[in-house]
């Protein structure tokens, strides 16, 4: 039997079953049979799912975009480990989720579309035009495959298609829009008193039990920072090159290059301006010459050039400014401005000067800079310059033996220091944020070595580090002596609990004596009858947005009813900083729809549409989020750590 | 049994069965293949239409918030064209989306509300049929048809995501109602459940009229 079945195997049976077995593989591909192998799943999103690999190579990603737009500001310990983790994988599970649902309800995207946004593409473009060259070298410089290339493209524009539709389909009613602009631009009329926390200053100091009972409830606020004392071997090119060239040659350089070290001149100038159109005549803009010629001379009489800018000046924003428009360098400004400015003597009034916007008079109030650098100043950079290959040369050699020696004995700079003729420098205590450190520390990478286990918890000297690359500085460091983080003892803290309880029970008499005083009107007293000594402020009709106001009275204003049969509404509302305030509302004017412009309201429908649009775009997302079922594996931070 | 025979006369009973049943077989394996290239074919035949519809309605985005004729029209065109000839396709009810702009921009806030009805019933994914519903709502209130918005409001409200927003909108029916500590009430929880990215609300809530208080 055996034997006849392996005869057979040669013969049509064998075929048979090749073919049989083969169908599925020439219908459905051998893709599906291979799998994703054994990479693990941290995350599935309707069953589609994100593998370990994928993540890690997005936190690779986006941190490398965060040191790129951070620079050196860029802290690793801050942007390390699980919370970018979780917030990469978030927004993985998202961008999953949307895409998932857009095919699954049925949307495509049509060849036609990609073709049309490649060709749209200023990337791709030489002189706006798709330049297929262009292309290809901007894909390898990618590193992506046109097919590549067009299936993100697909996906991405798959993705926020449902976005774009909802988004651009949003629609503001008539009704929504007057209702907006008649509170929005809505004015109360508005009359308040400040009462200053520090007048209800209780005058017995609180109890000492209740200072103890403060500390022991607040112990963490009390808390010292975990400090270290550094001992570190610092080696910088700068210094070397100090040490190696003569002195004699520095001051022949410095005498050459005079102007390299001169700061530019800086003049702090103000103005008046007065517009001319770009389509006056000659006689118009002779009557705004002389109009500007007229304010000189009365400023010259004795008038005050900053009250004149405020009123006259149409640039409205040096004007609130009483005209300063800072302090500027040569060469900032219109060439007729500059040309004028920079002749100016300090406090000289000119006659009025045209440029492109109009006629100005300019005043120059201050002058610095223009002055040469002390040979001290600017030595080390001499140094630099004339010997830089030389110093450069030795600081690798040096911080390579420093690198090794550190390495060799790892508990103890000192045989480092003796080899290469270096000195052990201490720094002050430190804590974490690296505040109050001595110039050479101050850098992030170095506070994360000298916070990290090996150095703090084990004692060893850290790795060379070289916290900006192109300085040419390095350094390596150990912990000198440690203090662990510490509760302040009471003693030392009671003084500042004192004021602090001093300070809450000021805020809450105050805000008690408001409250008090709104009872009292409400009733019927005048603000007089209640207090003579009160300062009433009276800012009359204002909208919303006056931020010269108080911002809590103002918030509060706005919410409390409106005035009855002409009775005002009062309220009482504490600050933040501790003072009270007491708000009456006399009357309430609506914006009105029809003062606005025909372009006002266009832009407010605008606003408002925008608002709505992007308010259901996140609450369809939701919809999605609670539509579909998202499971996410906890996976210990693992390998992306550098 | 099979001890019992030989192999020539194993080989002759299948020859037999072969005979007899071959044809089925045949048959068979021909349905199925038939089945499976005929539904491969009808997939790729959908996604051909749908991509066209795709085509034509990024047209209709692009020419949806233009504001000279010409755009309108086309936009008119495109927007027949896929509640026509795509009307299987999911773009037909984001289509209708549209429409319910391009009807209030005319002034015709009946059209618009036509199209909303239709695209909150043929939504074709979650929380879109609610979007819908609730652009609907929010034209009713406007057009004072408290009823028929209190309708759409109840019939699509279902506790999920935009829930705070149609409890918002039963805020605004209740205060046009003179109903105010009902619409303050509503608002509030609409403001505290998630629809707090809308300024609007916060106004409406400085200027209630309070009736319980005056």
């Amino acid at each position: 039997m055996l034997q006849e079945i392996r005869e057979r195997a040669q013969g049509w049976v064998a075929w048979a079953i090749v073919i049989l077995i083969s169908i599925p593989f020439a219908l459905w591909g051998i893709q599906s049979y291979l799998g994703s192998g054994s990479d693990p799943t941290v995350a599935s999103v309707n069953g589609i799912k994100i593998t370990e690999r994928e993540l890690t190579r997005n936190v690779q990603y986006t941190r490398m975009q965060l040191r790129e737009r951070l620079g050196s500001a860029y802290n690793a310990e801050l942007f390390g480990g699980a919370a970018l983790r979780e917030r990469v994988l978030n927004q993985m599970i998202e961008q999953r989720l949307v895409l998932d649902t857009a095919h699954r309800i049925g949307l495509r995207v049509s060849d036609e579309v990609i073709r049309a946004a490649i060709l749209a593409e200023p990337m791709f473009q030489r002189n706006g035009v798709f330049d297929r060259a262009s292309y290809e070298r901007v894909l390898q410089l990618q590193g992506l495959t046109p097919n590549a290339y067009e299936h993100n493209l697909r996906e991405h524009l798959l993705s926020n298609q449902l976005e774009r539709a909802v988004q651009a389909t949003a629609l503001i009613t008539d009704h929504e829009l007057q209702q907006s602009i008649r509170w929005q631009h809505q004015q109360r009329e508005l009359r308040y008193v400040q009462l200053q926390r520090d007048d209800y200053l209780p005058t017995e100091p609180p109890s000492e039990s209740a200072v103890r009972a403060f500390y022991d409830a607040h112990q963490t606020a009390f808390q010292t920072p975990e400090q270290v004392r550094l001992a570190y071997i610092h080696l910088s090119a700068a210094e070397l090159a100090r040490d190696t060239v003569d002195e004699e040659t520095l001051r022949a350089r410095y005498a050459q290059q005079q102007d390299q070290f001169t700061t530019p001149e800086q003049r702090t100038i103000r103005h008046i301006l007065l517009k001319v159109p770009t389509d006056a005549d000659d006689a118009q803009r002779e009557t705004i010459r002389q109009e500007l010629a007229e304010l000189r001379e009365r400023i010259l009489e004795g008038e005050d050039f900053a009250e004149f800018a405020a009123e006259y000046s149409e640039d409205t924003v040096s004007a609130a400014d009483g005209g300063a428009i800072g302090s500027l360098e040569r060469g900032q400004l219109d060439p007729a401005f500059d040309q004028v400015a920079f002749e100016l003597a300090v406090g000289e009034l000119s006659e009025p000067v045209r440029t492109r916007f109009g006629y100005h008079l300019i005043e120059v109030t201050a002058i610095s800079g223009g002055e040469l650098s002390p040979f001290e100043d600017v030595r080390d950079q001499l140094a630099m310059d004339s010997d830089a290959s030389g110093a450069e040369g030795m600081f690798f050699e040096l911080a390579e033996q420093l690198a090794n020696l550190a390495y060799e004995t790892p508990d103890s700079l000192i045989p480092a220091a003796e080899t290469l003729g270096l000195e052990v420098q201490v720094s002050d205590w430190l804590d974490r944020s690296g505040q109050g450190a001595e110039a050479e520390l101050a850098h992030p990478r170095i506070f994360a070595a000298a916070f990290s286990p090996d150095v703090l918890e084990r004692g060893q000297n850290s790795e060379l580090l070289e916290p900006e690359s192109q300085q040419l500085e390095a350094l390596v460091l150990r912990v000198e002596d440690h203090r662990p983080s510490a509760v302040k003892p009471f003693d030392e803290v009671r003084e500042e609990i004192v004021e602090q309880l001093q300070e809450q029970a000021a805020a809450k008499a105050a805000l008690a004596a408001a409250e008090a005083m709104v009872a009292q009107l409400q009733q019927g007293a005048t603000w007089a009858e209640i207090d003579e000594t009160l300062t009433v402020q009276e800012p009359g009709l204002v909208e919303r947005s006056a931020h010269e106001l108080p911002p809590v009275m103002l918030t509060h204003a706005f919410q409390l009813p409106h005035p009855h049969n002409g009775v005002p509404r009062y309220g009482a509302v504490a600050a933040p900083n501790g003072d009270a305030f007491v708000v009456a509302v006399a009357a309430v004017v609506d914006g009105v729809v029809d003062a606005l412009d025909a372009d006002d309201q266009q832009l407010e429908r605008q606003m408002l549409t925008a608002t709505m649009a992007r308010h259901e775009t996140e609450q369809l997302l939701a919809a999605f989020m609670a539509a579909a079922t998202i499971e996410r594996k906890l996976v210990a931070t693992s390998s992306d750590d550098e | 049994m099979s001890e019992l025979l030989t192999d020539d006369e194993k080989v002759e009973i299948i020859k037999k069965w072969w005979r007899d049943n071959g044809m089925a077989v045949i048959v068979g394996i021909l349905i199925g293949l038939g089945a499976i290239f005929g539904w491969r074919a009808w997939v790729g035949h959908q996604d051909r239409v749908r991509e066209n519809a795709n085509l034509t309605f990024e047209e209709l985005l692009v020419f949806l918030n233009r504001e000279d004729e010409e755009s309108a029209q086309s936009a008119e065109k495109a927007a027949k064209r896929l509640t026509k000839k795509y009307k299987r396709t999911p773009y037909a009810a984001l289509t209708h989306l549209a429409i319910a702009q391009m009807r209030l921009n005319e002034d015709d806030p009946k059209g618009a509300i036509a199209a909303l009805r239709t695209a909150a019933k043929q939504a074709p994914a979650p929380g879109l049929s609610q979007l819908a519903a609730l652009r609907l709502a929010r034209l009713l209130i406007a057009q004072q048809d408290f009823n028929s918005a209190t309708k759409v409001i109840d019939r699509y409200d279902d506790g999920g995501a935009f829930s705070a927003d149609f409890t918002a909108l039963r805020g605004d029916i209740a205060a046009a109602k003179n109903r105010p500590d009902e619409a303050r009430a509503a608002w509030q929880q609409a403001l505290d459940n998630g629809a707090s990215g809308l300024h609007l609300l916060e106004l409406k809530l400085d200027n209630l009229s309070l009736a319980a208080d005056s």
